[in-house]
């Protein structure tokens, strides 16, 4: 039989301060982060604009298109290589003041350039996207809307189903997944889109599955264990669990990576995201959620007369 | 075998074999080879067959498909609410009526909130005609040109709505307009224009380069508000004089004597006047043609004006009563042509409409999206059957088993219910292989724990099944609430992901907690069976 993490006794209580610091300074650092950068570098799904994605045959190469497209005079215009070195995105961001439609125009006007500036290479539009600024700015508050209903919505089923300081300590694991998701992206410069609010939600999805699988067990091992203080029935409760959490963690991490690296360019952020979440979601549930709670009862009661186990 | 292991065998054995069946036109419609389609364009019966199969295959997204994603705005200014959602409604009927004609497979027209309008254009060959057929009014009307006396007036007027404007340069080589600054400044607006090169019914003429700014200040409030009972309208194609060219501009009547809602048929036909070229005949019904009628009889040896969405095709001179039907002859391409008598056969919208985002993905982006994304999806699902039956062995094996199982249902669920199947859909269904192990995984781990416990094989099994269910069950729950959420947050191909990721947990939890406990109990129904390979 094949077996990790078998009857553990690992006291992850007791690196509390250690992983609490940690994460508040990950969590901090990404706020910081993402002020400096002001707000996350959404793409043209929120700030409108457009973008092109275009095949040479054969390639001029990256600079001539660059150069051929800020010749052609749109500002903030911004070209890179796309999976290959014949494949390039275009970006055009949104006009100030700019109609609906302007945006749709644009990606045109520069496609024409394109097609003049390189009349022996054979142009493939792969893919355009054109998004008004007025529909970029409601999408993004429908996203921003969506990951708060969504943690929210959590919150209260994981209150409804347990007590509510547990719904207190999932949303608290939640935001923390979230934010230093947001705040790699930004540290790495990359663009907030339609596909990386879906895997944000996502990784709240998965990040509170993992923590309910310990609540649970807490819950269980409340109800058998009376005699054991609350500290060391959440630390039995995590260790049981190790095992599966790794192991559910380590199969979907798999999947996420190798999406990353085989899904192809289109999908490779929204990958990295997911890799990214189900990172740090493990981490949470493990080192931040279920410790949180034995933090909060050692403010409210004293941890040795346990008056009466939550369920 | 007891009773409820019977029936749970029963059920489990019911719903693989509907989603085969289910699965059944899906696989048909991949084992098509590219080349058999093409061939079958030449034998309906047969292309008549692939259609039916593909329609009960999976759909596939835009994005795997190619094709166009438009989302267009309605312009309710000035409407009630009543009348605001009746546009909506009409506007959305014209545009069906477009769409049908263009012979796009599949289209799919929405609403959405008061003022949109959804597109969704499968397989479109040509984005920027289809845009050009939908974003067009279409409006087509009869106006009257008037006299020549009126348009000293009518020009004063906009000189001196624009009097104090700061002159803006005027095009390099406008040699026949006013290009004197003091002039400029005094006819801010007459001063762009050029007059009669010889055409007698066309007064003046914008020179081709400064159209866009002559138009701009047509549509000026300031330039609205001194004009009354009249208005300019430009041509749609410029003429040439001598190496210029040169837009007409005509002073019609403000209100349409005719309208095209007026239309009965419209079809494009050769251009005798211009060889080569097309031209759009219309006929009228009899309201419109007894108008018609009645107009040209009365205003013979004037200029009637050919107006389509305020730009002018031609202004014939009235040289007869005129019933029933006419000519658009606007030098129009052949497909210029058959698209304008579309446009007004679907007929006019009732307002106007702009494009308000915009996807379209070629289709070879979407063919290789397919294949790394199947390549992907199928690579992580192998490591994760290995991961499976190296850990766990013959309870490894069943849970890959179930995972199969699960696909298989999540895919027929898919094309059962006519939902479609996006990149990140397909990435969707990759990630759900991934966390629906986990319930596996509960499971099995449960069970280990209760069989270090020294429990037998069949207690430790029933406790750990028993004790495993509340915990999937509680944590499924939540990741379907973030699903759900997605799924009324997402638009495209978000929303794929976010159905092909609910269902996964839906179907991964049966799979799981039905279909492994079954496989895993038949095989303990053998009484000399004293240990479970996990």
């Amino acid at each position: 039989m094949m077996e990790f993490f078998t009857k553990t006794n690992f006291k992850f209580t007791g690196a509390m301060k250690f992983n609490f610091t940690l994460s508040g300074i990950a969590f901090v650092a990404s706020i910081v982060l993402l002020i400096a950068h002001g707000g996350p570098r959404y793409s043209i799904d929120f700030t409108g604009g457009s973008v092109l994605q275009v095949k040479f045959a054969p390639s001029p190469g990256i600079s001539q298109v660059r150069g051929v497209l800020e010749k052609g005079g749109e500002a903030g215009v911004q070209v890179t290589e796309f999976g290959a070195s014949d494949e390039f995105l275009v970006t055009l961001p949104a006009r100030k003041g700019a109609e609906s439609t302007d945006a749709t125009r644009v990606a045109k006007v520069a496609l024409d350039q394109l097609h003049q500036a390189f009349p022996n290479s054979q142009i493939d539009v792969r893919r355009t996207e054109s998004v008004g600024p007025k529909v970029g700015g409601e999408l993004r508050t429908a996203a921003v809307n969506s990951v708060i209903v969504g943690v929210f919505l959590i919150a209260v089923y994981v209150w409804f189903r347990f007590v509510f300081r547990y719904g207190i300590a999932a949303i608290i694991a939640l935001l923390h997944d979230v934010m230093l998701t947001l705040g790699i992206f930004s540290l790495l410069n990359l663009e907030v889109s339609l596909q990386i609010v879906a895997a944000l939600l996502t990784i709240v999805g998965y990040s509170i599955n993992d923590t309910i699988v310990v609540f649970d067990r807490i819950r269980e091992n409340m109800g058998l264990r009376r005699k054991e203080s609350y500290r060391e029935v959440i630390n039995r409760s995590i260790n049981e669990t190790l095992s599966r959490t790794i192991l559910t963690s380590l199969t979907t991490f798999t999947v996420a990576v190798v999406l990353w690296a085989m899904g192809g360019p289109v999908i490779r952020d929204f990958a990295f995201a997911m890799s990214f979440g189900v990172f740090v979601g493990t981490y949470s549930s493990i080192f931040i959620a279920s410790p949180l709670l034995v933090w909060w009862s050692d403010k409210q009661i004293n941890d040795k007369k346990r008056a009466s186990p939550a369920m | 075998m007891n009773r409820s292991l019977q029936m749970k065998a029963g059920l489990c054995a019911v719903i693989i074999l509907l989603a085969t069946y289910g699965m059944l036109p899906t696989f048909k419609a991949l084992s098509i080879s590219h080349a058999e389609r093409e061939a079958a364009k030449a034998n309906p019966t047969r292309l008549a067959q692939i259609e039916e199969i593909d329609s009960k295959a999976i759909r596939r997204g835009l994005d795997l498909k190619g094709g166009m994603y438009l989302v267009l705005e309605v312009d309710q200014a000035g409407m009630d609410p009543n009348q605001a959602a009746d546009s909506l409604k009409r506007v959305k009927e014209i545009l069906y009526n477009r769409i049908d004609k263009f012979g796009v497979s599949e289209p799919e027209i929405t609403t959405f909130g008061t003022n949109r309008i959804v597109v969704k254009l499968p397989g479109l060959q040509d984005p920027e005609r289809a845009k050009a057929l939908l974003g067009k009014t279409a409006k087509l009307e009869f106006r009257l040109v008037r006299q020549p006396e009126e348009l000293t007036d009518a020009l004063a007027r906009l000189d001196q709505a624009f009097l104090g404007d700061k002159p803006a340069p005027v095009a390099a080589d406008t040699s026949l307009a006013a290009t004197d600054p003091t002039e400029l400044a005094q006819r801010p607006f007459s001063g762009l224009l050029v007059t009669q090169p010889g055409i007698s019914s066309t007064p003046m003429f914008v020179p081709e380069e400064d159209v866009e700014r002559i138009a701009a200040m047509l549509e000026d409030p300031r330039a609205l508000s001194r004009l009354r009972g009249v208005e300019f309208q430009l041509g749609m194609e410029p003429v040439t004089s001598g190496a210029r060219k040169l837009r007409p501009l005509y002073l019609v009547d403000g209100k349409a004597s005719v309208a095209g809602d007026q239309l009965t048929d419209a079809q494009a036909g050769a251009d005798h006047e211009h060889p080569g070229m097309w031209m759009v005949n219309f006929s009228l019904n009899n309201r419109g043609a007894r108008e018609f009628a009645r107009l040209t009889g009365e205003n013979i040896g004037r200029s009637l004006a050919i107006s389509l969405d305020g730009r002018i095709s031609s202004a014939p001179t009235i040289q007869s009563r005129i019933a029933g039907s006419g000519q658009i002859s606007g030098r129009f391409s052949n497909a210029e042509a058959t698209d304008l008598a579309l446009l007004l056969r679907a007929g006019a919208l009732p307002t106007d409409i702009s494009i308000a985002e915009e996807r379209t993905v070629g289709p070879s982006l979407g063919s290789d999206s397919i294949r790394m994304g199947v390549n992907a999806s199928l690579v992580g699902s192998l490591l994760v059957v290995l991961f499976m039956v190296v850990y766990y062995r013959v309870s490894g094996l069943i849970a890959v088993a179930a995972l199969t199982a699960n696909i298989l249902i999540l895919l027929a669920v898919l094309a059962q219910f006519n939902l479609v199947l996006t990149l990140p859909g397909l990435a969707g269904v990759a990630l759900t292989v991934g966390m629906a192990v986990d319930a596996n995984v509960l499971i099995n781990e449960r069970i280990r724990e209760e069989l270090r416990k020294d429990k037998s094989v069949r207690a430790a099994v029933q406790a750990g099944y028993h004790n495993a269910q509340r915990t999937i069950i509680d944590s499924n729950l939540t990741t379907l609430i973030s699903g759900i959420v997605l799924l009324w947050f997402g638009t495209g191909p978000i929303k794929g992901f976010a159905v092909t990721m609910s269902i996964g947990i839906l179907t991964s939890m049966f799979t799981a907690l039905v279909m492994t406990q079954v496989i895993t109990e038949i095989m303990l129904l053998n009484p000399k069976k004293q240990s479970l390979s996990i």
